[in-house]
Parts: C-alpha cells; sequence; structure tokens
C-alpha cells in the first residue's frame, strides 16, 4: 500500500522536529529515512504509524486520509530499536498477540492461530526457539521475533525504527541483507529509519536523506551517494574534504566546473577522488604527509596543506608502492569536486565533517 | 591460604562493623519482640486467650481488618493510576503531583487525622451539612478510612514509579499498533509487567495501614468496641494497666507484622528474580546466515 505524507508540521515546545515535510511512498518499496538523529526521521515513522498526531499536514494510507485513524486500525506493523518484545510472553504468545487481541469475530481458531503463528517462527528461522522467553535470546533473536510479531496481523506497510541500532556490526550486516529479502518475498512497503548511511545505501530501494526536521533530498542510493543535492547530502553520506575556493585559487579543476564559483564557494571531494604521487602532477599542489592509517583494504593518509586537513584515501598497493612517511611532500590533484555555493553550506557547518 | 582482595577491610573491621548492626537489631528488634510475647503470656496461655477472646479486643481486630480491606483497593487503583500518568505521559504539572504524592510521608498523622476533623467535624466545614443529613464521618467507620488512606496511599504510586518508567512506553505501543484495545493493553501487557512491584507497595500500604496509630487516634473517637482499631485498643489496655490484655493485643500486632515481613521478603525475592531474568546474559548470537527465506507463493 502506497503512503502519502502531506505538508506534515511537528513541534515539541520549542523544538521543530517536522517543518512541512512532504513525500510519497509507493507500493513495494523499501525506503530508508536516513538522517543524524534530532533530524526527524524518528518522529515521521511514528506519525506514519499513528503513534504520534502531526501539528498540520496528512497521512494517506493507499489514497485514503489516514491521519486520524487510530493506530490500532492502521494495520501497520511496527518494529522498535529496543524490540518491545512482551517480556512476560514466550516467543509464541508474542507472535501470537496481534491475532489473540481481535474482537471474537474476527478472532482465528486456535488451531489456525498455532498454524499462523509457528509458519511465521519458520520464516524467521526461528521455530524452535516458540517456548522461550524474550530474556533468554540474542539481540538479533529477539529482533526478528518482533518482525514475526509485526507480520502476524498482515500489515499493509512495515515500519521499522532503528531495527539494527541495537546489535553489533556482524549481526546487524546479516541482519540487514536478510530482512532486504524478507522485503522482497513480502509484497509490502518498508520504511525503515537509520542513522547509518552504509545501511540505508545497501538495503533500501530509495533513500530519504533528512536533516532539521527537512527533507534535503531523494533517491536511489547510487544517487543520492553520487549525485548528492545539497553540501550536507555530502557531507553525511561518507567521507569528505572540504575546500573554500577563494583560498584556494590553484584549483584549476574546481574552476572549471563552470558552476560558477563565487568568492567563498565551496568545493567537496571525496577522499578516493583525490590522486596522489610523490612526482609532480600537473595543475597539483603540494601537501606533507601528516599520519597514515591503515584501515583494512585501505589507507588513509591525512594531509597538511596551507593549515588545513586533506585526507586521501589510498589502496593497499598504491600506497605500498608510494611509500609514504611522516613529513614527505607529496602531490595531489582532486578527480572530481562537487561546488556549492557558499551560502547553501551554511546549516551544514565550515569543518570537515568526518566520521 | 586464603586469597586476600586488596579492596577487603581488615577481619577486625568486619567483625565490629557485623557485632554493632547485629547487635543494634538484637536490642532494639528481637529483644522488644521477645518482651512482647513475654509480658502476654506472663499469667499463661490460658490468660492470653481469654485476653484475645474479649469482645472488645475482638471488635478492634475486625475493625482493623476492615478499614484495610477497604483502603486497599482505592490504593491500588490510585497508585497504578498516579504512576501511569508519572511515568508514562508528559504533561504540565507533573513534578508538582510527584511532590503531592510524597505529601503524607511529610506531613504528621496527627496533622492528617486533624484535617479531617476541620473538615467534616462538628464544627468543620461541612459539619452542620453532615449533620443535617445525619452523615456519620468523624468518630466513626468513614472517618477512620479517610484518615487511613491519607497516610497510606503514597506507598503503591512510589514502587510502582520507577518500576514504570524503566519499562518505558514501547511494549504498550506495540500492543496498541498490533491492535490492542486499552483494556487489553493494560491487562496483558502493563499488569503483568507491574504485578510484583504492585503486590510489594499493596503490602508495605498493609502493614501501615493496620498499624497506624496517630491519624486513626485523632478521628476515631476512642469508642470502645466501636471505633477502637487494634493499635488504639491496645493503648487504652496499657494506660488501665491491662498488662496482659495491652500486651496479648500486642502480639497481635507484631504476628501481621512478621507475616508481613515474609510476604514482603518473598515477593522481594520474586522481584530480583524476574529483573535477573530480564537482564540476563545473552547468549553469543549465532553467526551463520539466516538462509534466504523460503516461501511458498500459490
Amino acid at each position: 500500500m502506497s503512503i502519502e505524507i502531506r505538508n506534515i508540521s511537528k513541534r515539541f515546545g520549542n523544538f521543530v522536529a517536522l517543518d512541512d515535510l512532504s513525500l510519497d511512498i509507493p507500493t513495494g518499496e523499501l525506503v530508508a529515512l536516513l538522517g543524524p538523529s534530532g533530524c526527524g526521521k524518528t518522529t515521521l515513522l511514528r506519525i506514519i504509524a499513528g503513534m504520534e498526531t502531526p501539528d498540520a499536514g496528512s497521512v494517506l494510507f493507499g489514497g485514503q486520509e489516514a491521519t486520524h485513524v487510530h493506530a490500532r486500525e492502521r494495520q501497520v506493523g511496527f518494529v522498535f530499536q529496543h524490540y518491545a518484545l512482551f517480556r512476560h510472553m514466550s516467543v509464541f504468545e508474542n507472535v501470537a498477540f496481534g491475532l489473540r487481541v481481535r474482537p471474537r469475530k474476527e478472532r482465528p481458531s486456535e488451531a489456525e492461530i498455532r498454524e499462523r503463528v509457528m509458519g511465521l517462527l519458520k520464516l524467521v528461522q526461528l521455530d524452535w526457539l516458540a517456548q522461550r522467553y524474550p530474556s533468554q535470546l540474542s539481540g538479533g533473536q529477539r529482533q526478528r521475533i518482533a518482525l514475526a510479531r509485526a507480520l502476524a496481523v498482515e500489515p499493509k506497510v512495515l515500519l521499522l525504527d532503528e531495527p539494527f541500532g541495537a546489535l553489533d556490526t556482524k549481526v546487524r550486516k546479516e541482519l540487514r541483507r536478510w530482512l532486504r529479502r524478507l522485503h522482497d518475498e513480502m509484497h509490502i512497503s518498508s520504511v525503515f529509519v537509520t542513522h547509518d548511511q552504509e545501511e540505508a545505501l545497501e538495503v533500501a530501494d530509495r533513500v530519504v536523506v533528512m536533516n532539521r526536521g527537512h527533507i534535503e533530498q531523494i533517491g536511489s542510493p547510487d544517487e543520492v551517494y553520487s549525485s548528492p543535492a545539497s553540501p550536507f547530502v555530502y557531507q553525511f553520506l561518507g567521507n569528505v574534504n572540504v575546500f573554500h575556493s577563494r583560498l584556494h585559487g590553484s584549483w584549476a579543476e574546481v574552476e572549471r566546473e563552470g558552476e560558477a564559483p563565487t568568492a567563498g564557494s565551496i568545493a567537496f571531494v571525496r577522499p578516493h577522488d583525490i590522486e596522489l604521487d610523490v612526482a609532480p602532477l600537473a595543475g597539483g599542489m603540494t601537501a606533507g604527509v601528516r599520519h597514515v592509517h591503515r584501515i583494512g583494504p585501505l589507507v588513509r593518509v591525512e594531509l597538511e596543506h596551507d593549515g588545513e586537513t586533506i585526507e586521501v584515501e589510498l589502496t593497499r598497493e598504491r600506497a605500498a608502492s608510494l611509500e609514504l612517511p611522516v613529513g614527505k611532500t607529496v602531490w595531489i590533484k582532486p578527480r572530481q569536486a562537487k561546488v556549492f555555493a557558499a551560502e547553501a553550506t551554511a546549516p551544514a557547518g565550515k569543518q570537515p565533517f568526518l566520521f | 591460604m586464603t586469597v586476600r582482595r586488596a579492596t577487603a577491610e581488615p577481619r577486625w573491621v568486619r567483625l565490629l562493623l557485623t557485632g554493632v548492626a547485629l547487635g543494634f537489631l538484637f536490642l532494639f528488634l528481637v529483644l522488644p519482640l521477645i518482651a512482647v510475647f513475654w509480658e502476654a503470656f506472663a499469667q499463661g496461655a490460658q490468660t492470653y486467650w481469654e485476653a484475645l477472646k474479649d469482645s472488645e479486643a475482638r471488635s478492634a481486630m475486625l475493625l482493623t481488618l476492615t478499614i484495610a480491606a477497604v483502603v486497599l483497593p482505592f490504593n491500588i487503583a490510585f497508585g497504578v493510576a498516579a504512576a501511569w500518568a508519572i511515568a508514562k505521559f508528559e504533561f504540565r504539572g507533573k513534578s508538582l503531583l510527584t511532590t503531592l504524592i510524597d505529601l503524607p510521608f511529610a506531613v504528621s498523622p496527627v496533622v492528617a487525622g486533624l484535617i479531617f476533623i476541620i473538615l467534616f467535624g462538628a464544627q468543620g466545614f461541612f459539619g452542620s451539612w453532615l449533620a443535617a443529613n445525619d452523615i456519620k464521618i468523624i468518630f466513626a467507620l468513614p472517618g477512620m478510612v479517610l484518615a487511613t488512606l491519607f497516610v497510606t496511599f503514597p506507598f503503591v504510586a512510589r514502587e510502582l514509579i520507577p518500576l514504570m518508567q524503566a519499562q518505558g512506553r514501547d511494549e504498550e505501543e506495540a500492543a496498541i499498533s498490533l491492535g490492542a484495545s486499552g483494556w487489553q493493553m493494560f491487562w496483558r501487557v502493563t499488569v503483568p509487567n507491574i504485578k510484583w512491584g504492585l503486590m510489594y507497595g499493596v503490602i508495605l500500604a498493609n502493614a501501615r495501614a493496620m498499624g497506624e496509630f496517630g491519624a486513626v487516634s485523632v478521628v476515631s473517637g476512642h469508642i470502645r468496641g466501636e471505633t477502637n482499631t487494634l493499635p488504639l485498643h491496645v493503648e487504652i489496655l496499657y494506660n488501665e494497666y491491662n498488662q496482659i490484655g495491652a500486651f496479648a493485643a500486642a502480639t497481635v500486632l507484631a504476628f501481621l507484622g512478621l507475616v508481613t515481613l515474609v510476604a514482603k521478603t518473598v515477593v522481594e525475592w520474586r522481584m530480583r528474580k524476574e529483573t535477573e531474568m530480564l537482564t540476563a546474559d545473552l547468549p553469543p548470537e549465532k553467526t551463520e546466515l539466516p538462509p534466504t527465506v523460503a516461501t511458498e507463493r500459490p
């Protein structure tokens, strides 16, 4: 079922969580709401679920007005970051809950409930845990049970609030691939909230990048990464070097992009888009090696140029062939850069945004 | 050789501290308890039973139990409602409500009793109206129930607020999103989660309700066989130099205290077990990838 969000606003006291936000989520898509904490992504998800009421605007499910439909009638499956399993119920009873609370005439028989629940537990590969209690499960198992519980009521929309946020890296990676496959099998619209750009880029059909209650960009994972619409998106999705073009007049490549760099406009270059050599590069500039970090398959070189820090990422082999002792002077040159006018970058701040 | 941890205190310090604590307990708790039973049985079991079978003693016991039975349901209802409001909602005046709940602990019970005299006494605000309608509150059961209610109402709420705050709203929200009605959510999710905390609060409130002296004394009027609770009965008999009677009634109170203590210990143990269950070390997550979901399509 499609979800349409029309001009939603929500404030908490003086804090503006969502500011006149609109978004269309077509049927069957897996959409990621991505942004830093406090950007309003969870609030938006809770408004879709009916757990918060917007101050203004409306929510439509499948074209039908749903803004004031109570959460229990929205037929959404909600998965919480901390699972929210019913701690005093067995895994089986947790999954059966949504069926048992139905009005008597709609409630399936005990045999049907049993069949449905065991079917869902098989779907999440945990049927052997049916009689356990949530406290006896690992984090990843709990989240799979939470998912089975949400699916038991046959929701039209599945909403997941930082579903893998409380899990460790390895489990998180496995579970998100598994979620992707599950989504494809279930033919359901899913929306998940995350602050992890890698997670959003890997799993989602479409990524909605949010910041301060606004949508910065909507696009496929490839679009938002390779053609960011704003400095914020550029900085949020991956590491980036920030150059103030007025200060770096020697960056002819930047100037030639034809994006009318005025004084004070800012160029963004990804660390892997910078060429580095020990020999002079035409149109390049010099910088001193300050640190060399070896991170798995990559080598991250921290350079200093004019008092500013520039990061360059190289493959292991390339770094080995160059030999880069600390203090050595090298030549650098960006392969591609993106220039934004200075005022566009104001909300994102001017510090290199590294994490 | 025993391993001595670096942080452990010297042996004599530990012995001294334990000794002081145990000595204090013996002097102030065990010894008085023995003294109560000793005095009560000073003239043999026969006299002891006679004192307890006395009609005034029996009516005092009955009244104490009646008051507790009336007060506890109110305590449960108020305590759960207040804790729910404070733990699960944000609203203006929340901190004021939190403070007000503690008021009965801060106010002397005698003052609490006087408040009801001022409100409902013959010369009180509603005195003439009550007299005209022939409703007796002061020097009657309703007044004693009100006074007991006043001094006991913080117990359940104070026990539940931290518990419900720690549990958060996630489970209730999950229940609602799964289609549960408010009532179903309350009985199937909230109540099972708070039942031991609630029990604990009820036990404490019950102990206070049965043992309350000050507030009840002010509003009771001490009418023998009618408005004397067990603690008031003990005082009256003692003032009349009826040692056996006073101490026999006191043994009943002491016995109720011991029952409370046992019940409290059992509930505490259950609560701890439940907390342990909730925070138990998780087994390591299985690292093998769940195979692709295989659902059969029609």
